[in-house]
């Protein structure tokens, strides 16, 4: 392909050489008077003016090469336009279907773009990929710091590697004049930002003495938190900022839009000081996260075999034994690791919004088909006349362009609007924050598309070869055309039984998603969620005393109903715990299968506030949290799983891979506890008094009283215990919710697509029908005169109507079931091939398709013989 | 049709070009330099002719212009046309 300077280079050098031409032209007949034995300068002067205006000249000459086809091009463009402005209608429709297809390809696109196609923000993106164990500790791959000191010492296969620590969500205090303000700190290695190919915007990068255990604290603030904080002033370099209570200095501000390798936030990055001097095993219990670079030649699956051996080396001296079996090496390119939850729904959703443009291509191409049958005779004339088959097409491809280009032009602000809708409406995942924009990107496809569409419906009409016998207005020569057309109607009919069927799972799906028990329930529950701060509650007796402290006062609010308190509540997932660390006594070690047990902390009430069952045996009582039972409740499928048909009521178990044993006191109902589709088997532990707890925390009340009321009650009760402490309020059928965002989004979004592709569809029928029947009109009216009842005529319409449905039909359910396999991972108690979906699919496609063949098959009926006949 | 009669038996420059249909006419017909250049380059593009830079006798650089194979297609169909066209002018203006 030429570059756009080549191009100019190019027609820079024969520019030059057309003024060379002439120039020797002129000096030529300069000689040429000379020799005649003109002076010098009459000669000159005389020469110039026999050669009249050499600019003009040279217009002219460049005004040849100006490509041609731009003057037709421009010439088309003006009939076209003249053309369709005498039939309005038609072209109204057509540049409106072709905007709302584009435009939705377009926004749709919009949201994708950032996650399948677009670079992400780093230089050499591709060579990004993220590394670590995987099992059943987390959702993604980790790694600790003794195994990454090894890999990061001994490895082949990257350019560099990097880690760093995972915080939970606001984990540190910025003091801001006075107050505390809760930030996202995030501790990374030294080369962290070098490995990503990131600079700060000012200051400097971390040093390696900077990332020495013990060095003086350093940080580097991100650029919204210097914007707001520190006025965006760049003499906040070198100053000292109290983080936690530790003095840190400013040493640079990260550039704007930096984006953490795992997406998650940061408002301020510190060096995180592995030391790699401590013991071993006291570095294989520090979680990191770790990234690298690979090597320009190294592939993913290269570089995988080469850390095999590393991995199998440092999973033995770090890996407890009985997780061994159940971790693997992850590597996976970054992007991989980014998308992941919503790559699925992504390129469901692209393929869905392409489906509709191609309907909304056959259909345009169908009413040009009309159109074209209409002006056969102009075009047989044109041909007649001279045009060359070329320019016919290009003519009519032309044509086509005119009204993709003004259908596009439209489609832009149908894509702006929709992807505005689409911004509110999207889940977190599926939208990147700031980056998904209507953009040059997204212009440019809905450009593409506009013009891919164009060829798509321009190349049916085009292609059509003008015959003599038109000439002569006779219809004799619609067959083969006629037959294209109900092609057309059948591959509508087919993507658009696609869609509904589609439609109609994504719905399925989130119905039974939203009418699914979920073992316990949200409705009337407000949850206060909070998490200490290491820096201030250090000592375990600390915390255990202000969680005392703030229960007592939590249970005495007036009116809280019930009252319950746990470190983390469904439908979130808890940290999971691998089933290898869980023993029974007097029974066989418990085998792992790679899933992992959800595990809370809770207080007695807990089962009761929540609404959740408690099937056999009983619940946590108050009186046992001074004890040193350590009493246990377990859902009934971990129950089920540990001892089948056995009584589990009093049976002993260890949870910590030592041998604490705890009585088993009951078993409660499950529910579902990680996202809203999952039941993972779940054990339940008392909050002792004694029992070192995690620091983070969820309040729970099932009350009458309104949200605003409690939550100022629980701010005044919670600030009198610590008034530092931020904390967040929800009503629990939100925080349910938020996890029906996405199947809500994109069941809304097929849904929308197949009620246009299925009028789309109806629309196309019922042109191919009426255009059948008007150009039958005389046969029909043979027919009648010849004693053919109006109702004959009618079923012999429907009846080519349903064939051609059928057809489509058919053709539909062998592409859904080929194509809803594909997306089975979005759905939910629905499988794929769902015959109920697709049975509403092709009940609701057949009805649209009676509608559509009902008034031309009324038509039809209505023919008068006489008129019919006297047509001609 | 002119132009390219002129290049018939020889390759010629612009200028050439202008004093061939100049002295062959004795002076009837002159070729505007203003209408020469288009027409040769528009000729050039429908391949009608081939042009490339050689040296004149007197040592000038030009661009020298060479009939095609289809240019001489076209100036025999033109030539009949021509002829056929005079006769029928001449016909009438015989029979006026």
């Amino acid at each position: 392909m030429k570059t756009p300077w080549a191009w100019l280079g190019q027609r820079r050098g024969r520019e030059s050489q057309w003024q060379d031409e002439l120039d020797s032209h002129l000096a030529m007949r300069q000689e040429w008077l000379r020799a005649g034995g003109v002076p010098a300068d009459e000669a000159r002067r005389a020469a110039r003016k026999q050669f009249g205006n050499r600019l003009q000249t040279l217009e002219d000459v460049r005004a040849v090469h100006i490509e041609r086809w731009l003057d037709d091009f421009l010439q088309d463009a003006r009939l076209a336009v003249r053309g369709f402005r005498k039939s309005p209608t038609l072209a109204a429709v057509a540049i409106v279907t072709i905007a709302v297809g584009v435009g939705a390809a377009a926004a749709i696109f919009g949201v994708v773009d950032p996650l399948l196609f677009r670079h992400l923000p780093y230089p050499n993106d591709r060579q990004l990929v993220s590394i670590g164990y995987f099992g059943p500790v987390d959702d993604n791959e980790f790694n600790v710091v003794a195994s990454y000191l090894d890999w990061r010492r001994e490895q082949t296969a990257f350019q560099s590697m990097t880690s760093m620590r995972p915080a939970p969500a606001l984990n540190c205090d910025l003091m801001a004049e006075e107050t505390p303000l809760r930030v996202n700190c995030v501790s990374v290695e030294a080369n962290f930002l070098r490995m990503l190919g990131i600079r700060p915007a000012i200051g400097r990068d971390f040093t390696v003495e900077d990332d020495q255990p013990h060095a003086p604290p350093v940080a580097l603030l991100s650029f919204p938190l210097w914007r707001s904080n520190y006025g965006g002033d760049a003499r906040v370099v070198g100053r000292k900022v109290t983080v936690d209570d530790v003095r840190v200095t400013v040493v640079g501000v990260l550039p704007e839009g930096f984006e953490m390798p795992q997406l998650g936030a940061a408002d301020i990055l510190m060096p995180e000081q592995l030391d790699a001097t401590r013991p071993r095993q006291a570095n294989a219990s520090g979680f990191l996260r770790t990234f690298a670079r690979l090597r320009p030649d190294v592939s993913i699956v290269q570089a995988r075999a080469q850390m095999l051996p590393l991995f199998q080396q440092t999973t033995q001296l770090d890996v407890p034994k009985e997780l061994r079996s159940e971790v693997r090496l992850v590597i996976r390119s970054l992007r991989e690791r980014q998308i992941h939850d919503v790559k699925l729904a992504s390129w469901m959703l692209l393929g869905a919004v392409l489906a509709l443009l191609l309907l909304v291509c056959a259909n345009v191409a169908n009413l040009l088909l009309a159109r074209a049958a209409a002006r056969r005779r102009e075009l047989a004339v044109r041909a007649a006349i001279g045009a060359g088959r070329a320019r016919l097409i290009r003519q009519l491809l032309t044509e086509s362009l005119v009204l993709a280009l003004a259908g596009g032009l439209l489609g832009c602000g149908v894509a702006w609007a929709m992807l505005r809708t689409l911004i509110l409406m999207a889940p977190e995942g599926l939208l990147r924050a700031g980056r998904t924009a209507l953009d040059g990107r997204v212009l440019l496809f809905a450009l593409a598309a506009s013009v891919v569409a164009a060829l798509l419906f321009g190349m049916a009409p085009a292609l059509e070869r003008p015959r003599a016998e038109s000439l002569a207005g006779s219809r004799v020569a619609g067959a083969s055309r006629t037959l294209f057309r109900r092609f057309l109607v059948a591959a509508q009919v087919a993507i658009s039984l696609v869609l509904l069927t589609g439609a109609s799972l994504f719905v399925r799906s989130f119905w039974k998603l939203q009418n699914e028990p979920l073992g316990y329930e949200p409705e009337h529950l407000l949850t206060a969620s909070f998490t200490l701060r290491a820096a201030h509650y250090g000592p375990q007796a600390s915390q255990s005393a202000f969680f005392h402290d703030l229960e007592a006062r939590l249970k005495q609010i007036p009116g809280g109903g019930l009252f319950a308190l746990s470190d983390s509540i469904p439908p979130r997932g808890s940290m999971g715990r691998p089933y290898s660390n869980i023993r029974i006594a007097q029974h066989p070690p418990v085998a792992p299968d790679g899933g992992m047990v959800e595990f809370r902390w809770v207080t007695p009430g807990y089962f009761r506030t929540m609404g959740i069952r408690i099937v056999a045996g009983r619940t946590f009582e108050e009186s046992e949290r001074a004890s040193g039972d350590s009493p246990v409740i377990l859902s009934a499928s971990l129950a089920r799983r540990f001892f089948g048909a056995e009584n589990p009521l009093g049976q002993q178990i260890a949870l910590d891979g030592d041998a604490h044993w705890c009585p088993i006191v009951g078993v409660a109902a499950d529910t579902r506890n990680n996202g809203l589709t999952e039941s993972d088997p779940e054990y339940y532990r008392l909050r002792m008094d004694n029992a070192s707890l995690p620091r983070g925390g969820v309040a729970l009340f099932r009350t009458p009283l309104s949200p605003a009321t409690l939550e100022r009650w629980v701010r005044q009760e919670v600030a009198e215990v610590d008034p530092s402490l931020p904390v967040t309020f929800q009503a629990m059928p939100e925080r349910v919710g938020r996890f029906r965002d996405q199947p809500r989004f994109v069941a809304t979004l097929v849904a929308s697509f197949a009620v246009f592709g299925l009028l789309l569809a109806a629309v196309g029928l019922y042109g191919v029908l009426s255009f059948l029947v008007t150009q039958q009109t005389q046969e029909i009216g043979v027919r009648m005169a010849l004693g053919a009842r109006p109702r004959d005529i009618a079923v012999q319409i429907q009846t080519h109507a349903g064939a051609w449905t059928g057809i489509g039909i058919v053709a539909g359910v062998l592409c859904s079931l080929a194509v809803t396999r594909m997306v089975k991972g979005l759905l939910f108690g629905v499988a794929p091939d769902d015959p109920l979906s697709l049975a509403a699919g092709i009940a609701v496609l057949a009805l649209t398709a009676v509608l559509a063949a009902w008034i031309p098959s009324r038509r039809a009926a209505r023919v008068d013989p006489m008129v019919a006949l006297r047509y001609e | 049709m002119l132009i390219l009669k002129s290049l018939e038996h020889r390759d010629n420059h612009g200028f050439g070009i202008t004093l061939h249909v100049q002295t062959v006419s004795e002076g009837l017909l002159r070729v505007e330099e203003g209408s020469l250049y288009p027409a040769l380059h528009r000729m050039e593009k429908e391949k009608l002719i081939e042009g490339d830079w050689r040296t004149t006798e007197n040592g000038r650089k030009a661009r020298f212009y060479a009939l095609t194979a289809t240019g001489r297609r076209r100036l025999a169909e033109s030539e009949d046309n021509w002829t056929s066209v005079a006769k029928g002018v001449r016909k009438l203006l015989r029979f006026a």
